[in-house]
């Protein structure tokens, strides 16, 4: 679970690492007032929710078929967390991150009401690193109820990012919340990184 | 700068020097001796002489030479190596071994450091337990005397907690001043940030396996307290992230850039006490006439806590551990010690005094023990 924590930390903050300009606008309460931001920003989770225990369900049915193998079920992970875990580290570092940004395609829709329920359908989809690691973690679980939790808590820490976003709106320096995503991002590509190394020389000792 | 220091009534001369000096020596002999000193043992007695000297002597001198940074750092940097001394000789023997076991775990024999504090209260709030496997009351290094310290410090110092409290400060702190002039000058103020996102992440994991994430992963000090049994790939994978964080930044890059960067690129702690700037009742504050932008206050700041553009708008940023450095280095004494409220460029003199009592007094107190220890171990090894 604390692992699924850690991812959900890196990809809420990698989200807002690549996104945080074309989020912002939308869900900050700059003029509009906090309380329709509010209404706005539990639109955009409950959206995410939905989606991730979506995710959740087919991972797992998807690993039962894929990681029968034990050897596979030991060693994949490990490697899957080194790769993800580089990208990670890359996706802290990089600085055209901005351009990257899925949910861009926001900008051209005009009907207020679906904005925060389409940006948190391209959020949760936005196929970042991090969501890579938990659906690899997810699929590997041994049961359905397993994978669930793996991915609530997933929710739980990419959710700490958006929640202060109302009252972001007030801040005078907006980017100090980015600049800590960003570093968070890196943080966790770092800690992935060698959990994936240790599992990887732990599996290959072990057999 | 000796004339500017002695016109902003910084440098006093030698009587009012022993004036200022003498409350700190009345209370240290208290604190220290407990109002009756005994002689029965040599070793100790010469310790504690000793360990009261220091202590005034440096004191009395901050207050002769009007210079901060130079004598607190003295006492800083014996402090950091003292507790280190005093606790791994406590843990060789108690347990002869600098690391533990499951069995230590189990029993609650795990010395605890302030840095626990953040990754404590989630699961405080939420679980009414304690995460760490520590003594609460009683014993070496117990939980509710070091919280209350913190605490009682933080309030009153913010982040000056950093410079005048914490016993690993001065690791860094020494280290970055080995080299006269820095190697690498340039580092993005991004990276001040660090410190945040490392306390977001160590909180929140914490709170969800109910341990201590930092102190089981990521702590740098470890290297010189104690340390897991390397029994298994897990465990030596932490005892080396342990080194390598040491290594880099403890001691490779302090000396490289002549700043603290433990303190300011990881530490979480550090983030926390930076919050608590903000309620402080003692501040620093830059007289903006006095002040000619010369910038050597941004190049000495070892906190990465002044930049170019705070200089430029009178502002000293949230990051100030109320170190001395700066104010020792500002030749126009723009840049002073200051209590919030009070305009800048006023009271100078009243504010340092102030400081400097309140701050110097709580590291003398906290870190007389484990120096007493320190030089009766050291009596005992030279006689």
């Amino acid at each position: 679970m604390t692992d699924s924590l850690i991812l959900g930390l890196s990809s809420g903050s990698a989200c807002l690492a690549t996104c945080g300009m074309v989020m912002f606008p939308y869900l900050m309460a700059g003029s509009a007032g906090v309380k329709r931001i509010a209404i706005d920003l539990s639109l955009f989770m409950l959206t995410r929710f939905v989606i991730y225990f979506i995710m959740a369900t087919l991972a797992w049915y998807f690993g039962q078929a894929l990681f029968s193998n034990p050897v596979v079920r030991n060693i994949v992970p490990g490697i899957l967390y080194i790769v993800f875990a580089v990208l990670l580290v890359w996706y802290s570092i990089d600085k055209n991150r901005k351009k990257d940004c899925p949910a861009k395609i926001i900008k051209t829709v005009n009907n207020h009401r679906l904005v925060p329920i389409l940006l948190g359908i391209v959020n949760s989809l936005g196929f970042c690193p991090a969501l890579f690691i938990i659906l690899t973690k997810s699929a590997t679980q041994g049961t359905l109820i397993q994978s669930y939790i793996a991915f609530l808590a997933f929710f739980i820490g990419s959710s700490v990012w958006f929640l202060p976003l109302p009252l972001a709106g007030k801040m005078r320096k907006k980017e100090v919340l980015q600049n800590i995503g960003i570093l968070a991002t890196g943080l966790a590509g770092i800690i992935f990184m060698i959990k994936g190394i240790t599992n990887l020389i732990g599996g290959i000792i072990n057999g | 700068m000796d004339k500017v220091l002695e016109s902003a009534g910084m440098k006093k001369s030698f009587g009012r020097s022993l004036l200022y000096t003498l409350p700190m020596f009345l209370i240290t002999f208290m604190f220290m001796t407990g109002g009756k000193p005994n002689f029965s043992d040599p070793a100790s007695a010469l310790a504690m002489m000793t360990a009261f000297l220091l202590v005034n002597v440096l004191y009395f001198f901050m207050h002769y030479t009007g210079k901060t940074d130079r004598y607190r750092a003295v006492l800083f940097i014996i402090f950091a190596l003292s507790l280190s001394y005093t606790l791994i000789h406590n843990m060789l023997e108690v347990r002869k071994s600098m690391s533990f076991s499951q069995a230590d775990i189990l029993e609650c024999k795990i010395p605890f450091c302030h840095l626990v504090i953040p990754m404590m209260i989630l699961p405080a709030a939420f679980t009414k337990s304690i995460i760490f496997p520590g003594s609460i009351i009683g014993g070496f290094a117990n939980i509710s005397s070091m919280v209350l310290l913190w605490l009682v410090a933080t309030v009153v110092l913010g982040r000056g907690f950093c410079s005048w409290g914490c016993f690993y400060g001065g690791w860094d702190d020494g280290f970055s001043r080995i080299r006269k002039k820095p190697v690498i000058k340039k580092i993005s103020e991004l990276w001040r940030w660090m410190p945040f996102a490392v306390l977001i992440m160590v909180a929140l994991t914490s709170a969800l396996a109910l341990m201590p994430t930092y102190c089981s992963w990521i702590c740098p000090f470890k290297a010189v307290t104690e340390f897991e049994q390397v029994t298994s790939v897990e465990s030596a994978t932490k005892a080396g992230i342990f080194l390598s964080l040491f290594g880099g930044l403890v001691i490779a890059l302090p000396v490289m850039t002549r700043k603290r960067t433990q303190c300011s690129f990881l530490c979480p702690m550090g983030a926390v006490n930076t919050l608590s700037n903000k309620i402080t009742p003692f501040t620093l504050k830059i007289d903006k006439q006095a002040c000619t932008e010369c910038l050597k206050c941004v190049e000495v700041c070892p906190l990465y806590a002044l930049t170019p553009e705070d200089v430029k708008a009178g502002k000293v940023s949230l990051f100030c551990s109320r170190c001395g450095k700066c104010v020792d280095a500002c030749s126009k004494r723009a840049i002073h010690y200051g209590i919030r409220g009070i305009p800048a460029g006023t009271m100078k003199n009243f504010s340092r005094n102030l400081f400097l009592f309140v701050s110097f007094l709580f590291m003398a107190i906290f870190s007389a023990g484990s120096i007493i220890s320190t030089f009766q171990g050291l009596f005992k090894f030279i006689f």
